[in-house]
């Protein structure tokens, strides 16, 4: 062994401990209770969690020290990375601070922005939402109503945002609004930083069809915001929303393809994606029996579940791929819409198989004695039929393949 | 594992593109669809001289000790330019395991002479049934003093009119096991009792022949590898082919990608270029993200060859049958976004659609290495 891995199994080691000593009472074993999905208790743990892990310097990589960023060696990154993932940690991230927020600052905010927003989400400290789709603007996003009209040293914001993640808990978010009415699309929005808790902001659960409510609407009624919080130029908002939602895009793709952690945000016991929910799948196609035969036997499922760990892998290696080309200065963009609609459809595939598979009991949800893993596969089922919609549609994304990748006429 | 390409890497890809677009070109490629043998031996001498050739073997053979990834390079390039050539036959189905398990004397007498271009080789494995595993075996080989006689015959030979030699399969004891029992023999394609006939199989690229052997003469010290335990030695060479015949089809389906997307921004219909059309740009989409999957599990697969991994044949099967569906729906789409044009024999579609549907076949489908994985992970 040379001294540089000698090294770095003693930092494997170092984090195994801290892990141990750190994770919630009972973690890992049966009798360890999740907190209820996108409950308040969720969301504290999540804060918490990203929170000792910023502190033991585990979290906060790739900004620069004086933003609060965390310094260590790439080997060292990835290390942390693979063992918060075997040990199914808490997801702490926050999803859309980490994800969002903080890409987006770094790009367009100014010195002040930078210094004040970024290290309270590297530590985990204040959560953010995207405010950017409405009831008429979803693929259509460039048709954002809401207006922001400038009265002196503010602006004053009137509108509905609609399909808010983080929505409950969110103590800033980034709005784009309209801000001239006669300039033409995509040259009449502006970004801003918005406190959630102003006045004349009014946060509203929207109940999906797995019967959570993990998205949220806002109404604006003359919403108050400094000039100062304005995210970029006047009318310069379009570049804006297309930095943060490509961040999302990818973001997104590498958090599901096993890069972020085990766990949702929201504390669910996602046993999302990744080679350890193959493993899972498996357990259960030997455990279930349909006419005297386990599932796992049968050749047509063997097929099936061998074509999930084969896409599993590949979003494995397309990731370190895509660490290798931006290790030799090529940084993806459109590409993100590549991983963000394979993990996507990739969860539908996944979904549907369980459900093939558990036969019946794919109708029974959480509240049923009957439930199998509490209607944790079946809510995933119908979870997933949102992450084809949200963050681009697969259609809109597969424009931005053809378009922006390839070169395809408008 | 570094993925990508290092940067000697970048120089064999750009040589070897360059090469091949003057080489291989459509006259080049048209002319080899007319021709019996399937391979220009002018061309060849020239890609010996290039090192291509012994690119894989120790420097004391004559080879330029490279490693597996960097022919998996070469590889995707030759499948972009559809090259026609024995070199997957003689470097990796017959050089490899001659690698692996040849004699010292073997080895001298033989890679020299590959690694020059002066020797062409190709294995004789499958049988009745088409499909890669022991138990198809039956090809007799008896003792009969100090040589061996073969009786068999051998189906979906690459390249058998143009190899000097054959590696053939054939069984030299009966087991129970059918693994056990097999040898492998290296046996000149000129000797008494080889008939040689094409099977006109669809890749003209890449010509398959029959092979029967009657009563043919090989002496024993042409065993090569161990009395009964060839085996083995197919299985391992077999990964790595496996992995060389998906980079190729990543080849020919990027240059299927290229194309098409090229095609759809002239190709005007209704007024308007057809790429301006939804419905194309989302299966050209599909096309580029199914084949950005595919490539990382090329390159896994190779690199965990070339480092000993032993998760290397699991990483194996998974690029094969990622490699082999997408490609496969690549050349389909490509040729319909062609549309009529697509459908001709004129246009160089069908020409990569049938080089993948070949490959896809060879050392296992899909669903073959689908249950490969369901075994490996359960």
């Amino acid at each position: 062994m040379s001294d540089g891995s000698a090294k770095l199994e003693a930092f494997r080691k170092e984090v195994r401990t801290w892990l141990r000593e750190n994770l919630p009472k009972g973690w890992g074993t049966p009798e360890y209770k999740d907190p209820e999905r996108f409950s308040t208790e969720a969301h504290e743990l999540g804060k918490l969690w990203q929170k000792k892990l910023y502190d033991a310097g585990y979290a906060g990589f790739g900004y620069p020290k004086e933003y609060g960023g965390v310094e260590r060696p790439p080997e060292e990154i990835a290390v942390i990375r693979e063992e918060l993932l075997r040990h199914g940690s808490p997801f702490g991230p926050l999803s859309l601070g980490l994800l969002m927020a903080a890409p987006t600052i770094m790009a367009h905010g100014e010195e002040w922005q930078k210094e004040r927003f970024i290290p309270k989400i590297l530590s985990g400290e204040e959560s953010w939402c995207e405010l950017f789709s409405e009831p008429n603007a979803g693929s259509d996003v460039a048709n954002i109503q809401t207006t922001a009209v400038k009265e002196g040293d503010e602006w004053v914001v009137n509108g509905q945002k609609i399909w808010t993640s983080m929505w409950e808990f969110s103590d800033w978010g980034i709005l784009a609004a309209r801000s001239d009415p006669n300039a033409p699309r995509h040259h009449n929005l502006t970004c801003f930083i918005v406190d959630c808790k102003s006045p004349g902001y009014t946060k509203l659960p929207l109940k999906q069809m797995t019967g959570t409510s993990e998205f949220g609407e806002e109404y604006f009624d003359n919403v108050r915001i400094p000039d100062k919080n304005r995210l970029g130029e006047v009318n310069k908002g379009w570049g804006v929303i297309l930095a943060g939602l490509m961040a999302e895009r990818s973001g997104g793709g590498a958090f599901w393809g096993g890069m972020g952690g085990g766990r949702s945000a929201t504390g669910g016991a996602a046993r999302g994606i990744g080679m350890l929910s193959v493993k899972a799948i498996i357990d259960l196609a030997k455990e279930t029996h349909h006419y005297g035969r386990a599932v796992w036997d049968d050749p047509v499922f063997r097929q099936k579940i061998a074509n999930l760990a084969i896409e599993v892998e590949a979003m494995r290696y397309s990731g370190l791929r895509m660490v290798a080309k931006m290790r030799k200065g090529i940084m993806p963009t459109n590409e993100a819409s590549i991983v963000k609609n394979f993990q996507a459809e990739m969860r539908r595939r996944q979904g549907d198989m369980v459900m093939e598979i558990i036969g019946a009991y794919s109708q029974l949800m959480r509240d049923s004695k009957r439930a199998i893993d509490g209607g944790e596969w079946v809510y995933q089922m119908m979870r997933a039929r949102g992450a084809t919609i949200e963050m681009g549609t697969s259609e809109i994304n597969r424009n931005i393949i053809a378009e922006r990748v390839l070169g395809l006429p408008r | 594992m570094e993925f990508g390409l290092t940067e000697e890497q970048e120089m064999l890809k750009t040589s070897a593109r360059e090469f091949l677009e003057k080489e291989s070109n459509r006259n080049h490629i048209r002319t080899m669809m007319e021709d019996e043998i399937g391979y220009s031996p002018e061309l060849w001498k020239k890609m010996a001289g290039l090192g291509w050739v012994g690119l894989i073997f120790p420097g004391e053979y004559g080879g330029g000790e490279m490693g597996f990834r960097d022919l998996t390079v070469l590889c995707e390039e030759m499948g972009r330019a559809l090259l026609p050539s024995p070199f997957v036959s003689t470097v990796i189905l017959s050089g490899m395991p001659l690698l692996f398990a040849g004699t010292d004397k073997q080895k001298q007498e033989f890679l020299p002479e590959v690694a020059q271009g002066k020797q062409i080789l190709t294995l004789a494995i499958l049988e009745e049934d088409g499909d890669f595993w022991p138990g198809s075996i039956k090809t007799r080989a008896e003792k009969r003093g100090s040589e061996y006689i073969l009786n068999g015959t051998k189906l979906f030979v690459w390249d058998a009119k143009a190899a000097d030699y054959l590696l053939c399969a054939a069984r030299t004891k009966h087991s129970s096991d059918p693994e056990d029992g097999i040898t492998l023999f290296l046996l000149d394609a000129k000797e008494w009792g080889v008939y040689i006939s094409p099977l006109n199989n669809l890749d003209l690229l890449r010509r398959q022949y029959e092979v029967v052997l009657s009563n043919v003469p090989v002496p024993a010290e042409n065993i090569v590898g161990e009395l009964n335990n060839g085996w083995a030695i197919l299985k391992k060479m077999s990964l790595y082919a496996t992995v060389a015949l998906c980079a190729e089809m990543i080849g020919c389906g990027d240059k299927v990608l290229e194309t098409t997307v090229s095609y759809a921004k002239e190709r005007i219909a209704f007024g308007v270029p057809i790429g301006s059309f939804q419905t194309i740009k989302h299966k050209c989409a599909d096309m580029l993200s199914g084949l950005e999957y595919a490539r990382s599990l090329m390159e896994w697969a190779a690199l965990a060859l070339d480092d000993d991994d032993p998760d290397a044949p699991l990483a194996v099967s998974m690029a094969k049958a990622s490699c082999g569906d997408v490609c496969k729906m690549v050349c389909d789409e490509g040729v319909q976004i062609h549309g009529g044009i697509g459908y001709t024999w004129d246009h160089d579609m069908h020409l990569y659609f049938k080089r993948v549907r070949a490959s896809d076949t060879a050392f296992g489908d899909g669903n073959y290495h689908r249950e490969l994985i369901a075994r490996y992970i359960e």
